[in-house]
């Protein structure tokens, strides 16, 4: 410890029994619950993923049938459980690499053989019932004398991965889940189509350089209402999507409450965002009629744009500077004016490119997002697609292709300027 | 002696449910016009201090008195209204860096107007003449308009000085103001903020990584150490035993010119 | 040489005034498109399907509209700080020092809407606004009163129905095989893990070679880096589904192996250009001890750029990973297989309640997927 380092831990325990004693018991309980849980659920999750791969395997080779697990499901379960507790007890286990920990005695030396038994042993009626782990140091690691401390490498030599437990199960891992997926996705007729039916597509390239010119205008029409449909849905995103990220930023939500509106805010985004806008537009265009399919496009592409764009600016707002905040705040600046003097300034050119990056995106999105019938260029190559139009088809790619590379180019360049 | 101007009682801070103590039971007062350097190693809780002292950190126990007034019983509200007397300036100047400079200064008048003006970056036009003023007096009046970022270490410490000095402050306290600086630079943003100190009047509190720099400029000095005061008294009763119970044993004193 | 620079400083001022000047043009052209396209709607009547992009106009029209909008551009281009000359920071010349009064009124005298590029700035935004309204038919009518259809599908999809979770649906079958929806979620997420495995495989040794500060400045070099970063530019400005269309045709419509040769192909050219200017940002300093310690060149990529790009090559390639099965799930829409081919067809069917229970799984993975490469990425960086 470098001299003049402040003495963090003071020793000992608090005295009497207070409501400061309380409220500690319960913060650090909680957060040694939390840590042990994590490797606990890492480690059961690893254990149990590897496991159903295998079967997976297995069974895909054996019977040629889709299948998941060998063993009834309680003896799944207590495997799992009980691999977990091995891998920890005797181990430095995935849970513990993650977390950056391992198991070490109390005076930092190496665990013996005895006191890993006893330490697995203690992990069922510690981690199961979960409560013990309130306790500080926690039952197993009181009883067997262990402790999880701050992994270190410093007077010790690396092992090579296939020496280490977690090296040795991310390479079955990787192989049983290589294997589970070729076998599954990759059919030998599929496999020997890809190398001999190249030919088929060449009707699509041919239309490459000699297009279509009879749809020329149809389809600038068509990319027209594209552009207008990601622009469109980009800025009405943006409008939402600022006032929004405010509330979704956690260092400005502080408080009971606001911690309850940022938690609501982004769990609600981060589900809206897992749906595609593809399935946004089925739905929309289920809701408004398909008359209006450029509007139904353009309402699927809105609500993802919100969800990200929060995202992204909540994301953006957690990371400003401190500093010019306590510097404005020291003048005597209330909220409003640190907010429009210390925040604004630092967001306003990060804001407008990722808005750049959205719209972009936007773009590419429209032409998928018409294929089910959005509305737009999309709409007009699924059309020629499934009536084997391919020349047709061929120009219109040409034309998608050129507008994406076009649209790309400008917003880089765009964000290279605002950065 | 007179009344002193600002006083600080058995102040405490602790962080992290009291496991980390940044400040332990610090007291000490300061007179009118002193210029007091607060010096210790980094870590040693003295941004804590400074900060305590305009409750931009509250302090977990302890009693502040500014010119007669326990600011630690404040609101939030009054606190910031008391705020606008208390200048501050910060070693990464925490300057808005893609404004002009003049944006910059006028922040300093941000507690001196309505809130509705100020939103709207309309600043009267006494404000605007006080800047230039205040501007002209750092010597920077030519780069009013310019950004903030294109300027060099030592004229972005020049507008924070600029910026506390329209805030008419009674008291000035200086973040560690020249570590971010080249030596050289480090003088003559040292030598304005005695300007403050000794043509205005201005209680100045400053923190400083080098001993020699406290020496040059401060009237007093005091030292931390893990948070807790070591050392009250004039710079040249710091001598070798007393500079190594501050620093440690294994420090060398560097001189800075 | 010295007098050889200010000549080449105006020259490229010129260049640059003509920029803006070219950018004036185009923004008055856009104004002059949006008046037309309004006037064909509004009062000559027009269908709007015919007239989004082509104008009609008398035969002095197009001359007219080409010089009309280029002469007010010039226009503006004398007259003031125009929109274009904004853009490119061409501000006026300043000969004298500033006054006071000057120095007092600043910059926040004049607000930008007082300005003549803050005029046309807002001039256009409104008039993309409009055009943007027009064209996609915004319709808050249609919005607060769904159609009757969609009633139909609300009331259908709560609560939906997750009967053939496991049970494969006999309705629902893939070249003959049955699948449920666990099946085919399991296949959707296999042929994201392999189009990122593979896609990261192939892009990790290209992405040297399109590195500008690895492949030097002799003709090879050049060569082979343009070739590489123009292999990256193209092929990744064509979209995974154009990919898709075009594997499907190639291989099966709906086979998963069409699919993952179109998330593989875009892989490759994302991460080959993110790979790729991450090797060119390193910091040079470890190279330039490598080279003095007298590595080869290879020796300078494995001990002086590797250890400086892994951990973000890592943090590309989870963040590729949730792309990928982002995508995976909706690639079926162009005969990529996988769980999207569930999606349509009970879409297509009318089947809500299925539909719904397709849906909360594909939210559920994916959601759990960009939860954990979050996480790693956190990890990582």
């Amino acid at each position: 410890m470098p001299p003049g380092y402040p003495k963090v831990y003071p020793k000992g325990k608090p005295r009497r029994m207070s409501l400061d004693a309380v409220a500690d018991f319960f913060y650090f309980g909680f957060r040694n619950l939390r840590k042990q849980l994590s490797i606990a659920v890492l480690d059961m999750g690893a254990v149990a993923v590897l496991w159903l791969l295998m079967n997976y395997v297995i069974i895909r080779f054996s019977t040629g049938q889709i299948g998941y697990t060998l063993v009834p499901w309680w003896i799944f379960g207590v495997g799992v459980v009980e691999a977990a507790a091995l891998w920890e007890s005797f181990g430095r286990s995935f849970g513990h690499r993650v977390e950056r920990l391992e198991l070490r005695r109390t005076d930092g030396r190496e665990p013996t053989l005895k006191q890993r038994v006893l330490y697995w042993l203690l992990w069922h009626v510690s981690v199961l019932p979960l409560f013990p782990l309130l306790l500080v140091p926690s039952p197993h690691e009181r009883g067997s004398g262990l402790e999880l401390r701050p992994f270190t490498m410093e007077g010790r030599v690396p092992r090579p991965w296939w020496r280490t437990s977690t090296g040795i199960y991310v390479a079955w891992l990787m192989g049983a889940a290589l294997t589970a997926a070729i076998s599954v996705t990759i059919s030998w007729e599929d496999l020997v189509r890809l190398f001999t039916r190249a030919g088929t597509t060449a009707k699509f390239w041919r239309s490459f350089f000699s297009p279509d010119t009879s749809i020329i205008l149809k389809t600038i029409r068509e990319l027209v209402v594209t552009v207008f449909m990601a622009m469109t849905a980009t800025s009405f995103a943006v409008l939402v999507a600022v006032p929004l990220s405010f509330l979704a930023a956690r260092n400005l939500m502080r408080g009971v409450v606001g911690r309850f509106i940022y938690t609501v805010i982004r769990v609600t985004m981060s589900i809206i965002r897992s749906i595609e806008p593809v399935v946004w537009a089925i739905f929309f265009l289920v809701w408004v009629g398909a008359k209006l399919a450029p509007f139904a496009g353009v309402l699927a592409l809105f609500v993802h744009s919100v969800s990200d764009l929060t995202k992204l600016y909540a994301e953006r707002l957690e990371s400003i500077d401190p500093g010019l905040i306590e510097a404005i705040a020291a003048t005597g600046a209330n909220r409003l004016q640190i907010l429009r003097y210390a925040v604004i300034p630092q967001i306003v050119n990060p804001y407008i490119s990722f808005t750049l990056y959205r719209w972009d995106i936007n773009i590419r999105m429209a032409t998928v997002v018409g294929m089910v019938g959005g509305g737009g260029i999309g709409q007009a190559l699924f059309f020629y697609l499934t009536g084997n139009l391919w020349k047709q088809a061929g120009t219109v790619m040409l034309f998608i292709i050129a507008l994406v590379w076009g649209i790309d180019y400008l917003s880089a360049k765009l964000r290279a300027k605002l950065a | 002696m007179a009344e002193p101007y600002l006083v600080v009682e058995h102040l405490t801070k602790v962080y992290e449910r009291g496991h980390v103590v940044a400040l332990k039971d610090v007291s000490f007062e300061v007179q009118k016009g002193e210029f007091l350097v607060i010096i210790g190693l980094s870590g040693s809780g003295k941004s804590t201090l400074l900060r305590c002292i305009n409750r931009l950190i509250e302090p977990t126990k302890g009693r502040i008195f500014i010119d007669g007034v326990e600011i630690t019983k404040l609101s939030p509200r009054q606190m910031r209204k008391f705020r606008r007397k208390i200048g501050m300036i910060f070693q990464h100047f925490n300057l808005i860096k893609r404004a002009t400079v003049m944006t910059n200064v006028l922040t300093g008048r941000l507690g001196y107007n309505p809130t509705w003006r100020t939103l709207l970056g309309l600043f009267p036009r006494s404000d605007r003449e006080l800047a230039l003023k205040n501007l002209e007096r750092v010597g920077l009046l030519e780069k009013a308009y310019v950004r903030a970022d294109e300027l060099s270490g030592g004229q972005q410490q020049r507008v924070g000085i600029a910026r506390a000095l329209m805030q008419q402050p009674e008291l000035l306290l200086a973040d560690e103001p020249v570590s971010a600086l080249d030596p050289a630079t480090s003088h003559s943003v040292m030598q304005y903020i005695e300007q403050m100190n000794r043509e205005d009047g201005v209680t100045v509190l400053a923190s400083l990584h080098f001993l020699s720099l406290a020496r040059r400029y401060g009237t007093r000095i005091i030292a931390l150490r893990d948070g807790e005061l070591v050392f009250d008294g004039l710079p040249e009763e710091i001598d070798d035993r007393k500079f190594k119970e501050i620093y440690g044993e294994e420090a060398e004193e560097v001189e800075v010119r | 040489m010295a007098r050889m620079l200010p000549a080449k400083v105006e020259r490229g001022r010129l260049r640059r005034r003509l920029i803006a000047l070219f950018l004036d043009w185009m923004s008055w052209g856009y104004v002059a498109y949006g008046v037309m396209y309004f006037l064909n709607d509004y009062w000559w009547r027009i269908p709007l399907e015919r007239f989004y992009s082509t104008l009609t106009l008398p035969p002095w029209g197009w001359p007219a509209a080409v010089l009309g909008t280029l002469a007010m551009a010039v226009v503006c281009e004398l007259t003031g700080y125009s929109l274009g000359k904004r853009a490119l920071k061409l501000e006026p010349k300043r000969e004298r020092p500033l006054t006071r009064e000057e120095l007092l009124r600043g910059r926040a005298g004049k607000p930008f809407w007082r300005t003549q590029w803050g005029v046309m700035a807002v001039l256009l935004l409104a008039l993309t606004v409009a055009l943007g309204w027009h064209i996609v038919k915004i319709d808050p009518e249609a919005l607060i009163h769904p159609s009757p259809r969609a009633r139909e599908m609300l009331s259908e999809i709560f609560p939906p129905d997750f009967r053939y979770f496991r049970v494969p649906d006999p309705a629902f079958e893939l070249r003959g095989l049955p699948y449920s929806i666990l099946d085919l979620m399991v296949l959707t997420i296999f042929m994201a893990l392999l189009a990122t495995v593979l896609g990261a495989a192939v892009a990790l040794p290209l992405s040297f070679l399109g590195a500008r500060n690895i492949m030097g400045f002799s003709p090879v070099g050049w060569l082979v880096y343009g070739v590489v970063r123009g292999f990256f530019n193209i092929f990744r400005s064509i979209e995974t589904m154009l990919w898709a269309v075009v594997f499907a045709i190639w291989i099966r419509w709906g086979s998963p192996l069409a699919g993952i040769m179109a998330l593989t192909v875009h892989t490759i050219a994302a991460l080959g250009k993110l790979y790729s200017e991450q090797v060119e940002g390193i910091d040079p300093g470890p190279v330039e001890a490598v080279v003095a310690a007298g590595g080869s060149r290879a020796e300078v990529i494995r001990y002086a750029i590797l250890p400086q790009v892994i951990p973000s090559f890592w943090a590309f390639t989870l963040y590729r990973w949730d792309i990928n099965v982002r995508m995976s799930t909706v690639i079926a829409l162009v005969g990529g297989g996988g769980i999207g081919d569930m999606l349509f067809y009970y879409k297509n069917e009318g089947k809500w309640a299925l539909l719904g229970a397709v849906v909360i799984t594909i939210v559920a993975v994916v959601w759990a997927m960009d939860y954990l490469s979050g996480r790693l990425r956190e990890r990582i960086t």
